[in-house]
């Protein structure tokens, strides 16, 4: 499968300037809530103030039938339900529009539709409804003892699902220990904010006499499954289109009430309607994430090898669970990640995915690995400084060794490739650990401490069928489709079931294309994003569109190769085994003819074409890695921090990351993904937090309360690489989307420790919010345990 | 009510509700897209347009507060001397992935360069703070920005800090 | 979110603003006077404020012109942040206010905040409400029954309340000019640019005017003035002397208990101090 690329200009491995820049930088966009369409009004929604309660009634003024929809004006609608094949998973339907009980606050109980939102919304203010309110379940610890109430009916406790994962023999191992590290980790809960909210906008088109829905969403094709089963009506009259979409990372993969009651408004009434998200909205009632609770032990020899990890795993999943996977997915990744790229051969971890009244969780870059990452990446900071060694050489010694490739975990990933340590040593390049100490040594004029920390990991990406099958995945996101046709001019459309919001994929598949058929990319179209142009895909989500949509690109564009190169023989009067298809031309001993030659001829002059021959150059397939477990990118992540010990205020004074994600498409879009990912997850590590109260109200809803990194706080992220081809892909590319988001709240959690070594304080919650490291300083001042600050620095 | 505004350099003339912000009069009834609504509370910079010559937030002004004034959004910069080397640069320097933030960054970047605040890698992050991405991580958006400034710097096209912010004209 | 539905009224004098604001207030309607509009329309845009009727005040030229009066300076309420850190007039704070007005949100939203829109905001967390108190400039107010000047230092009343009657607008802010030898320390924490800040300490000493004063904001309703600080500062005293003070002022703060805010404001005012007393 994988061919070595020589470097080019313009395909594999080219620093492509992008094609989709152009309409951007002219302001002519095209985002859903850009889209103008005659009579279309604006949908508001009147949404639950309370956490738990059941709903009583709701009054809505006469003058207002028509505009006002609540669950009994769409009874035809039925509930989402996530049924992931995992046994034990508790199953609940999520109606779109409450019913009977409203489960979090923000639910959806009707929809009111107005021709501009102001208007909407100020009908939501005349709606009247009557609560029942219930206790509210907020702290998911609490699940695990008693609750004073049920969310769903018919379950015997708030509980999707308890499961524990497991491999070697921990308690075996543990004997023989020489020391033990046990630590509880918080990753609090937080959303994704793509700057671009989610947005809906729904019509009949008459003349096709199909429901056509712009979503801002990554997942078209799965949307549209989704809203067929929902609604009660047939795919083939249900068009998706995810338009210029602001922004994913995972949070707009999921079918959501808002997209449902769009979608069932714009099949019933006769005028496109459209819900755009307003920031509150979105922190109250998009795809929340994380919220992960870790009680870790870790049992290691004297030197810091770790022999065993047990582990407590609470999921604070809330009310629902989102369609399609519901939120064991999150659990599961999370799990089987905890040994992180360590050689742990006993493993075992004990897993809660509870139900609470917040918003419902769902992916967000990196989705079960971060918090993994941070409890695995922290203990293992702990375990070297109980043994009295660098954090860094402890690593060392307990990372997957190349000798070791491929290397299946305890947890059934199966590692590929990769030269983990030589990683790990080129990100301390990066950050210059020597001269960090020294200046650690020196003192900051302003007093504040100087801290270094290192996080790694490895990213499963572009896993297929099996996989997604243990899974238990309802939909088995294991292959993807491209359908490569050329015009009669000979310039080249490529449809596919990705879709792309800011990776660069209509560039970077363009180039994948040039590579196999030599058409210049400023001559290609990539089309994405429209059930009702491309062949069935499974969007982009899990890391998976550089290996997938890549290879289904490479695999299609050579297949319609060889028919050009059949039809080009044939016009050149040579076997096609004679010619080659290079430089945009078939070139035979006697001569060459271009792709416009043959395309003009394969669909204008059919006389000219080989006997057997069919019109037309236009090819579908399906594209599977030659593995289905995945290829893992892996990458090491360096946090240079100062904390000022009197507010708690940690800034990042420096950023390394060194990753190895397999051939590179074009360098510099992997770069700018690494860049993102990376801030997302310095996000996580010291600002974002959607905390509830014990009422289960939510208190943040601006972004004056949720902090977002902005371009005063971040370093400059550096970024270094290496490009170790894997076997199993097209090019021996690797996915990489997610990861920079993984690691920096383990690597900036890690430096802090470091900073703060001499008072032996430890933040183990993000975010590390000052008022939690000057906690963490008063506890470590107050605590006269000797466990604390022992370890000694070389 | 009537309201009379230049736009792009263009003459409006428009009847609307008080309510009505700038930004979504500018969507809405003009059709200028480009100027994107990310938050509605003046955080995130997506918003914003000049006003006057002077980056304002379009959320947060009234369109009727405009009467009488020249706004200007991204679809009416685009062959300003600044922003033609700043659209440049982004493209060069891949300043966009999603591009939702763009317009509005591209507003800010300009005004930073053209009062003289885009000298170094620092006052352009702080110049910027008031603008929003999630997508680059920032690296590339400032690189961008002094490419940009380094050009316009070189070609002697940038102009001292601009004029006098007090006069407000009516 | 969008604002709800409002009556708009652009004032193009300071008469027609109050004669506009004094019906409205006798009609029983809730009557707001806007000028930048970046405070209000924002609460606006989260129906967390839904007035009745919105006094357009931002146009009246009155509101801008900035006045030298030999010892002091007065800004008009409608002055820009964005004209004060452009230094587009007389500075008489010597550098202190150009440098606030720079580093307060964000250059979008400072070309249309006005100083006036915040001392009438007086939200705890903003920067000028606790400056001009710690300047010791006062604030000129019109209403129907004419003209009033009082200090900014007890304009804050309350949360979000001042000595401001409904009917009353700002109209200037006036401000002494600090004289040669007079120092000033200003640091705030912010856990990023921009945003509102957790602790604001701004200390000014001129001692040819007989006059230090300290004042902490950030946190509570009003911005406090340490009283014991603000004496010992004017004594004369060494830098860990008026920190103790500063230290016995914070425990009477209502939030004294909570060790990170005391910690944050200890950190913020020996920051103030020691570019006053290095």
């Amino acid at each position: 499968m994988t061919r070595a690329v020589a470097k080019s200009e313009l395909g594999v491995g080219a620093r492509l300037l992008r094609k989709e820049d152009a309409r951007h930088l002219n302001g002519k966009g095209q985002f859903v809530s850009d889209l103008k369409f005659p009579n279309l009004q604006d949908v508001a929604f009147v949404r639950s103030p309370h956490a738990h309660a059941r709903i009583k009634s709701i009054s809505i003024p006469a003058d207002l039938e028509g505009q006002v929809f609540a669950a009994d004006h769409l009874p035809h609608l039925t509930e989402m339900r996530a049924v992931p094949q995992v046994s034990g998973f508790r199953v609940a339907g999520y109606p779109a529009l409450a019913k009977d009980k409203v489960r979090f606050v923000g639910e959806i109980i009707a929809a009111c539709i107005a021709p501009t939102r102001g208007e909407a919304e100020d009908l939501v203010g005349q709606i009247n409804v009557e609560y029942e309110i219930l206790p509210a379940i907020v702290d998911p610890e609490s699940v695990l003892e008693s609750a004073p109430s049920l969310l769903h009916e018919g379950w015997p406790n708030n509980l999707y699902i308890e499961r524990v994962f497991e491999g070697g023999k921990v308690d075996e191992a543990k004997q023989a220990a020489e020391i033990v590290v046990e630590r509880r980790y918080r990753m609090n809960r937080q959303v994704a904010v793509p700057m671009e909210g989610r947005a809906v906008l729904a019509y009949r088109d008459q003349r096709l006499d199909e429901l056509v829905v712009y979503d801002s969403t990554q997942v078209p094709h799965i949307i549209r499954l989704g809203l067929a089963e929902v609604l009660g009506i047939e795919e083939r009259v249900i068009r998706v289109v995810a338009p210029d979409v602001g922004g994913g990372f995972g949070s707009k993969a999921r079918l959501l009430p808002e997209e449902v009651i769009v979608a069932a408004l714009g099949a019933q009434l006769d005028h496109p309607v459209r819900w755009i998200e307003d920031r509150g909205e979105h922190f109250l009632s998009s795809t929340h994430a994380r919220d992960h609770d870790y009680k870790i032990t870790a049992y290691a020899d004297a030197r810091g090898a770790i022999l065993a990890v047990d582990a407590e795993l609470i999921v604070d999943a809330g009310a629902y669970a989102l369609w399609p996977n519901g939120p064991f997915l999150e659990t599961g990744m999370a799990a089987r990640n905890i040994p992180g790229p360590y050689n742990i051969r006993n493993w075992r971890v004990k897993s809660f995915t509870v139900a609470t009244n917040k918003a419902p969780i769902g992916p967000y870059r990196g989705v079960g690995r971060p918090g993994a990452c941070f409890a695995i990446e922290r203990t293992i900071d702990e375990i070297a400084r109980q043994v009295g060694r660098d954090p860094l050489d402890v690593r060392f010694d307990n990372l997957v060794q190349p000798s070791q490739m491929p290397y299946m975990t305890i947890a059934n990933l199966l590692f590929d490739n990769g030269d983990y340590p030589g990683l790990l040593r080129l990100c301390a390049e990066t950050i210059d650990v020597a001269a960090v100490r020294a200046r650690q040594k020196k003192g900051e004029p302003d007093g504040r401490l100087i801290g270094l920390g290192f996080a790694c990991y490895s990213e499963q990406t572009g896993h297929g069928c099996g996989e997604w099958v243990t899974r238990g995945s309802p939909f088995i996101p294991g292959f993807e489709s491209c359908r490569a046709q050329l015009m009669p001019d000979g310039t080249l459309v490529l449809y596919v079931g990705i879709q792309s919001h800011g990776q660069g994929l209509e560039t970077t598949l363009a180039q994948v294309a040039y590579e196999e058929l030599g058409i210049h990319p400023a001559k290609i179209s990539v089309r994405h994003g429209d059930t009702g142009l491309s062949p069935f895909g499974n969007g982009t989500i899990a890391s998976r569109s550089t290996v997938m949509a890549g290879g289904a690109v490479a695999k299609t564009s050579r297949l319609l190769r060889e028919k050009v190169i059949q039809v080009g023989a044939h016009l050149l009067q040579c076997s096609p085994s004679e010619a080659r298809c290079e430089g945009g031309a078939v070139h035979g001993p006697r001569g060459s003819v271009t792709i416009e030659e043959v395309a003009r001829v394969a669909h204008l002059r059919m006389e000219a074409l080989p006997e057997g021959v069919e019109p037309l150059l236009t090819v579908t397939s399906t594209y599977q890695p030659a593995i289905d477990t995945g290829v893992f990118t892996f990458a090491a992540h360096a946090a240079v921090v100062a904390v000022d010990v009197r507010t708690g205020a940690i800034e990042v004074l420096d950023y390394g990351v060194a990753e190895d994600c397999g051939t590179v498409i074009n360098p510099m879009i992997v770069e700018g993904q690494v860049r993102g990912g990376v801030v997302q997850g310095i996000g996580t590590a010291l600002y974002e937090e959607i905390p509830y109260d014990e009422q289960g109200q939510p208190l943040v809803g601006t972004f004056s309360d949720y902090l977002m990194p902005g371009s005063a706080e971040m370093p400059e992220i550096k970024v270094a690489h290496t490009e170790t081809p894997t076997s199993f892909t097209e090019y021996g590319v690797k996915g990489m989307g997610e990861g920079g988001a993984i690691a920096p709240a383990a690597s900036i959690a890690n430096a802090v420790r470091d900073a703060l070594a001499s008072i032996g304080a430890e933040v183990n919650e993000t975010p590390l919010t000052p008022r939690r490291v000057l906690a963490a300083i008063r506890a470590a001042r107050d605590r006269v345990s000797p466990a604390n600050g022992r370890g000694q620095r070389k | 009510m009537q309201i009379r505004l230049t736009v792009n350099g263009k003459p409006v003339r428009a009847d609307v509700t008080p309510r009505t912000s700038l930004a979504d009069f500018l969507r809405e009834a003009l059709n200028l897209t480009a100027t994107h609504l990310g938050c509605e509370h003046g955080i995130c910079g997506a918003c914003t347009v000049t006003l006057n010559g002077q980056p304002i937030r379009a959320c947060l002004t009234l369109a009727v507060a405009c009467d009488g004034y020249e706004v200007r959004t991204l679809e009416g910069l685009l062959t300003d001397e600044i922003m033609l080397a700043l659209r440049d640069a982004f493209h060069r320097h891949h300043g966009l992935q999603c591009g939702f933030c763009t317009p509005g960054m591209l507003v800010s970047a300009r005004d930073l360069i053209q009062r003289g605040k885009a000298g170094s890698d620092s006052e352009i992050r702080k110049g910027l703070s008031g603008n929003i991405c999630r997508c680059t991580g920032y690296t590339d958006i400032v690189r961008s920005v002094r490419k940009a400034a380094e050009a316009l710097s070189e070609a002697g096209k940038v102009r001292s800090p601009s004029g006098d912010v007090s006069k407000v004209p009516a | 979110m969008k604002a709800a539905a409002f009556e708009y009224a652009r004032a193009d004098s300071l008469a027609e603003a109050i004669k506009v604001l004094c019906s409205a207030t006798e009609a029983g309607q809730d009557a707001q006077v806007v000028a930048g509009g970046q405070s209000l329309l924002a609460m606006m845009n989260l129906r967390v404020s839904s007035p009745d009727l919105l006094v357009d005040i931002s146009r009246i030229e009155q509101l801008r012109v900035v006045l030298d009066e030999s010892d002091a300076i007065r800004i008009g309420a409608c002055v820009t942040h964005a004209a004060i850190e452009d230094r587009a007039m007389a500075d008489p704070s010597r550098g202190l206010m150009p440098m606030v007005a720079g580093n307060l949100a964000y250059r979008a939203v400072r070309t249309r905040g006005t100083l006036g829109g915040s001392l009438a905001l007086s939200d705890p967390a903003g920067d000028w409400v606790t400056v001009m108190q710690a300047i010791g400039a006062r604030i000129g107010l019109v209403g129907d029954k004419g003209r009033r000047e009082v200090e900014a230092l007890g304009f804050t009343t309350g949360l979000y309340e001042t000595a401001r009657a409904p009917t009353e607008i700002i109209e200037s802010v006036r401000i002494p000019k600090l004289s040669a030898a007079a120092r000033w320390g200003f640091s705030k924490f912010c856990r990023k640019s921009g945003e509102f800040a957790h602790s604001i300490a701004a200390v000014v000493i001129d001692p040819e005017r007989d006059f230090a004063r300290i004042m902490l904001g950030g946190s509570g309703a009003a911005p406090m003035c340490l009283e014991r600080a603000s004496q010992s500062l004017l004594q004369r005293a060494g830098l860990q002397s008026v920190e103790r003070a500063a230290e016995d002022d914070l425990a009477n703060r209502d939030d004294a208990h909570d060790e990170f805010q005391r910690s944050v404001h200890g950190a913020t005012i020996s920051s103030a101090l020691s570019q006053v007393l290095s």
